[in-house]
């Protein structure tokens, strides 16, 4: 009896040190004040509070490990290591579910070190296990480790986020029983502290998965995981806008359908001449195979209406902004483009201009083209901006000669060839042309974004708002509104008759890299270094969709003509495909090696091109996988999205890529020497 | 990692003195961290450039979002890795004479950025014309080789491509020594495109060997041009491997290569010998008869006692560089009566010549060679099944240089004795071919999965299971031949491991 006493007095000072340590002092306090209390009445010290875990073996066990671990640093390192290696020797089964478990673990240990002072032990114990984990993580890991005291686990977003929320982790039953059994088995009451405060897991009976297609198997966003699938439950109106010229053109379509196909040819004739004059490589045959292409072409048109007449069509919606009134001539010249347009798919390629811009000397940030290719525009790291009107050279190249075209320097070597935009105080990050091709938008370091007239050649406008570098910007597909995305982590809506903004939306995590315009232009869509892209709602300002998947920046954005889907690339050179009304992705593409700085959809969203750091230019079916996302959902498969055509440039990166609303693909970028 | 250190020395470089340790010790992660936020930055602004390599100004504008000043202008300068560190870098600075910087010509101005145009791809076919990347054409030239196999496919050489063949061969011919030859060398190691000339360049050295066998400098030359054309990763030699083959051979087992006493021929046999096993190591999965090919020519030479001894050298060389398996089943179960006929070449009683007997010397270091790496193969692989006997053999040693100088005696007997020594050399190589023969069954049988590029090293525990009594029992009397300066060969450590 009088063991046992003393047992319980052990014990109530070791739950009150415990209880101290985790910061509960009130309820310390209480017990203190309890203990006393009873101690004062009651001459028997077995209290009420003691009872409880007298009888409890198993609860004293744990309270004792409790106040023993707490301060030993080395303790994350050998519970860490055993968990590890029971996790590696599981059964083969379970191994990828269980290991799935280490790194939030892992990353955890490491600030529960920092967070504690044990700055050495910190190092010593990330060093040791980051190579199980550099291969899916390594950017975070890079991040992760410069954290080396508490007050930068504080200062820093990424690791306030991580230790903020959960992670969800599927698992299967019994890997999650197998889990438990250990953690109570071994009593490493560390781990399970670490694995209940951050993870969360989504327990689902039946065979565990594959280890490879499940991707959303681990989403390290926990709580603001929730919060994302909470905004995901908000209603989005995909649908293109109600009478849009596209529509007009289909209504029109069978008066004109005989119309259409002359001028079609006639065109495709002038076409031709063109790309003679402009490049030496027309071909005899050329004109001859265009023609039976140009049948092919028409033949799968026709089977693509059919497939597009059992698809339904996508639902018209109204547009929430008051949208510019667009000029006659302007109507005329897109209608006229949208009937000549070339049917794409998979089996009609496009073909691809490309502007390579030389003795850039590195300094081209950014390039942009016109929607019918005759401007290019580049944005420079000496805060110039340069504008190429490639008509005026095809035709200065036209009045040389015919035969010297195929010099690399089109512009003759005396004068200049591009006019040059002089305003911006630092390196220029974008430069976007309006629809018509009469304004032409920049973004700066310098915080500002500008506005320019390619008729007067000279600013505008200058409009001040962002208080960082400003990444991107973008023109809504009618004109007027403008979007731009900063670093101070916030995008911002603005029309160009207005220098404040008309919305400013803030929530990502990180710097937003880029924006695009939805072509309903009710939403906005931004990239991250958060890794995520949202969806904002113009009109009310809020975000309607967040996508997670990214394992890095996003740096591109594009979204379908039909407004139904959104593809984003990615650093590591992922692309991925995601419904806008569902919020998930439908399939990641992959095959780029490095960064994919732009993607571009075809006029009728057939064909997704992207251009890459890598020196390619990618085609990639989309069509394919909207199809094989419905017999996915009928057979339950995992898909892949095929890569169609590969063109890789004479070490020239793709900096910028734009689908004509005739289909043809062009694209840019500054050719670089060969890293040697 | 900035370490503690680091802090103290940067506090005395900028005048502080007394920094106490604790406050150091608090600087260095915090330094660590600013600097890497400020990197993180950086890299931000050089992705938003469009660019995948890190310049000095995007460290400055990142410092520039911080509100800190930026570090003095340096432009982009080239930081050089470190050879054997993967995260150090330098500087690569040069002295600059300022005399010649005063004198030197005004730079002309950088010509205008513009913009070229032209067609990546007409309807979803790449046109091959300059502007495009020339990797296409290659694979385009690949699939017509491929189609009309049988006929010989005419193709149109470039002017380009005329004058690059003309230029190099004749450098190979006339200046074969000069740094202008080396840096052709190196692109035609390197460059995509020169695929059309594979033709020509095999049978350019095919004929120019058979007709320098006198001129060292110039098989040298050859010689080189056959290796970077095997190393070019663009260049399709597959087809006409079987052509350069037999030359390249030459080059390593031919009787005289040069005329004069100065050439040393045996370079150019060690550098030829590096050429054939890098060929077969990367073509031998291809052609699955090219290392038995080249290795019994090898061997044939090697067991031939008729051949000179630069032949035998060669062979020796070319057997050492295809990997230790080759030496370990073909050259050092015919050691001990190789080794018989060698001695006495050594030895300035019996052999008078001086040319000669430098040659038997060679020959005699690189079967040491041969043997040591084999040895300390073996040793890596089984420490604790080999440390006993060769230990009895260490200490036995003052023993055993009786033995074998009288066995040195014995062999000089031999050769005095014509008969014998033929028969001897006759059981060597019926040996041999049964050797081979079981060698051959187990390559074929491990090409597939090693790809035979490691021969030596990767199957080395196997085949020690297999026939690892067989091998040990060879490699035991290594010590009965070359005696202590055997264990020249083994690496120290291990040495001290014996000691």
């Amino acid at each position: 009896m009088e063991g046992e006493q003393l047992n319980g007095i052990q014990l109530n000072e070791f739950l009150i040190g415990y209880l101290k340590k985790r910061g509960f002092n009130s309820a310390a306090k209480g017990l203190e004040e309890d203990l006393h209390h009873n101690k004062g009445s009651d001459n028997n010290v077995s209290s009420f509070t003691s009872i409880d875990y007298h009888n409890d073996p198993e609860l004293t066990k744990l309270i004792r490990s409790f106040s023993q671990s707490e301060d030993d640093p080395t303790r994350y390192r050998e519970c860490y290591s055993k968990l590890r290696s029971w996790a590696y020797n599981s059964l083969d089964l379970y191994k990828h579910e269980l290991l799935r478990v280490m790194y939030p673990v892992f990353i955890h240990c490491y600030m529960d070190l920092v967070g504690k002072g044990h700055t050495q032990e910190a190092r010593v114990f990330f060093n040791s296990f980051r190579k199980d984990h550099e291969m899916i993580h390594l950017r975070d890991l890079q991040k992760l480790e410069g954290v080396l005291a508490p007050s930068h686990l504080e200062e820093m977003e990424f690791a306030r986020s991580l230790r903020k929320s959960k992670v969800n982790i599927k698992i299967c039953q019994y890997s999650y029983d197998l889990l438990l059994q250990y953690l109570h088995r071994t009593e490493s009451t560390l781990m399970l502290g670490i694995i209940n405060e951050h993870i969360n897991f989504q327990v689902y009976s039946g065979q565990p998965t594959s280890a490879s297609d499940d991707i959303e198997a681990v989403t390290i966003v926990g709580s603001f995981q929730d919060t994302a699938n909470h905004i995901n439950q908000k209603e989005i109106q995909w649908g293109l806008l109600e009478d849009s010229l596209e529509d007009r053109l289909e209504k029109t379509g069978g008066l004109l359908s005989d119309f259409e196909k002359g001028q079609g040819e006639s065109k495709d004739g002038d076409a031709d001449d063109s790309k003679k004059r402009s490049t030496e490589i027309g071909k005899q045959g050329s004109s001859i195979k265009k023609l039976k292409k140009d049948k092919a072409g028409n033949a799968t048109a026709k089977v693509a209406r059919l497939e597009t007449s059992t698809v339904p069509p996508a639902p018209r919606v109204k547009s929430e902004l008051a949208l510019p009134v667009m000029s006659t001539d302007v109507e005329q010249s897109i209608l006229e483009d949208l009937r000549n347009r070339v049917q794409l798919s998979s089996v009609a390629m496009p073909s691809v201009s490309f502007y390579t811009f030389v003795n850039s000397h590195n300094g081209l940030n950014c390039a942009s083209i016109s929607h019918d290719g005759s401007l290019v525009s580049g944005g420079f790291s000496d805060s110039s901006i340069k504008i190429w009107d490639m008509a005026k050279i095809g035709q200065a190249g036209a009045l040389q000669g015919e035969d010297d075209t195929n010099d690399p320097n089109v512009g003759p070597t005396g004068r200049r060839s591009y006019t040059l935009l002089l305003g911006h105080s630092g390196p220029v990050y974008s430069a976007n042309f309006s629809p018509p091709g009469d304004f032409v938008l920049s973004s700066s370091a310098d915080t500002t974004i500008r506005l320019w007239s390619t008729k007067l050649n000279s600013n505008l406008v200058c409009y001040k708002g962002h208080n960082y570098p400003v990444w991107d910007v973008q023109f809504s597909p009618f004109g007027h509104y403008f979007a731009s995305c900063s670093h101070d982590r916030t995008a911002r809506i603005w029309t160009m008759d207005q220098i404040q903004p008309l919305r400013i939306m803030a929530g990502h995590l990180s710097d937003v890299d880029c924006v695009q315009w939805h072509p309903n232009c009710n939403y906005i869509a931004t990239g991250s270094s958060d890794k995520t892209v949202r969806l904002w709602d113009v009109q009310t300002g809020e975000c309607v969709r967040i996508f997670i998947g990214h394992r890095s920046m996003v740096l591109s954005l594009a979204m379908s003509p039909d407004g139904r889907y959104m593809a984003s690339g990615d650093e590591d050179g992922t692309i991925m495909m995601w419904d806008l009304s569902t919020a998930r992705c439908i399939t990641p593409l992959m095959g780029h090696n490095s960064c994919v700085w732009s993607l571009s959809y075809s006029g009728e969203g057939s064909l997704l091109a992207s251009g890459s750091a890598d020196c390619t230019v990618k085609l990639w079916d989309v069509t394919s996988s909207t199809k094989l996302t419905k017999a996915e959902e009928k057979n339950g498969n995992s898909n892949r999205l095929r890569s169609l055509r590969t063109f890789p440039t004479k070490s020239t990166p793709v900096q910028a890529l734009r689908f004509s609303r005739r289909n043809l693909l062009f694209a840019a970028g500054a050719i670089s020497k060969p890293a040697s | 990692m900035v370490t503690k250190e680091s802090i103290e020395v940067i506090a005395q470089s900028i005048g502080v003195s007394t920094l106490s340790p604790e406050v150091s010790a608090a600087l260095a992660p915090d330094v660590d961290y600013r600097v890497r936020e400020i990197m993180q930055e950086a890299i931000k602004c050089m992705r938003h450039a469009r660019r995948t390599t890190l310049m000095a100004h995007d460290v400055d504008s990142a410092l520039h979002f911080r509100n800190l000043e930026p570090t003095s202008g340096s432009k982009s300068i080239r930081l050089k890795r470190a050879p054997e560190h993967r995260d150090l870098y330098f500087f690569d600075e040069k002295d600059v004479e300022l005399k010649n910087v005063m004198e030197a010509p005004l730079p002309t101005t950088p010509p205008h950025v513009s913009i070229a145009t032209h067609w990546l791809a007409i309807d979803g076919i790449q046109p091959s014309i300059p502007q495009n990347s020339p990797l296409q054409a290659i694979s385009d030239l690949k699939r017509s080789e491929y189609k009309e196999d049988g006929l010989p496919a005419r193709q149109v050489l470039s002017k380009e491509l005329q004058v690059y063949f003309d230029k190099v061969t004749e450098w190979a011919l006339t200046l074969s020594g000069s740094t202008l030859f080396r840096r052709a060398l190196s692109s035609l190691k390197t460059d995509p495109g020169l695929h059309p000339l594979a033709p020509f360049f095999t049978s350019f050295i095919a004929e120019e060997i058979v007709r320098n066998m006198d001129n060292y400098s110039t098989l040298l030359a050859l010689m080189g041009l056959a290796r970077s054309l095997l190393h070019n990763p663009h260049v399709h030699i597959e087809p006409y491997l079987h052509q350069l083959m037999p030359s390249i051979i030459t080059c390593l087992i031919a009787k005289h290569l040069g005329r004069r006493l100065s050439d040393n021929h045996w370079d150019l046999r060690n550098f030829t010998a590096g050429t054939v096993a890098s060929t077969c190591k990367r073509f031998g999965h291809v052609y699955h008869n090219l290392l038995p090919r080249v290795t019994r020519s090898l061997l044939h030479t090697f067991l031939d006692p008729t051949k000179a001894l630069p032949q035998h050298y060669g062979a020796i060389q070319g057997m050492v560089a295809l990997g230790l398996n080759m030496v370990r089943f073909l050259l050092l179960p015919n050691l001990g009566p190789y080794l018989q006929l060698l001695l006495p070449e050594m030895v300035p009683e019996k052999q008078k010549d001086e040319v000669k007997r430098h040659g038997a010397w060679l020959v005699y270091g690189a079967l040491m060679v041969a043997a040591g790496r084999c040895l300390y193969e073996r040793l890596k692989t089984s420490q604790t099944l080999l440390s006993p006997p060769t230990r009895s053999v260490w200490k036995t040693n003052g023993k055993l240089t009786n033995p074998r100088q009288s066995k040195r005696k014995a062999s000089s007997d031999n050769l005095t004795h014509q008969p014998p020594l033929k028969k001897l050399a006759g059981e060597g190589i019926m040996q041999m071919s049964s050797t081979q023969m079981q060698m051959h069954g187990t390559i074929v049988g491990l090409s597939a999965a090693t790809q035979q590029t490691h021969v030596g090293r990767d199957i080395a525990p196997r085949t020690s299971a297999t026939s690892g009594t067989n091998i040990d029992s060879y490699l035991c009397p290594l010590f009965e031949y070359f005696g202590e300066s055997m264990l020249m060969f083994t690496p120290k450590h291990e040495l001290s491991f014996f000691l």
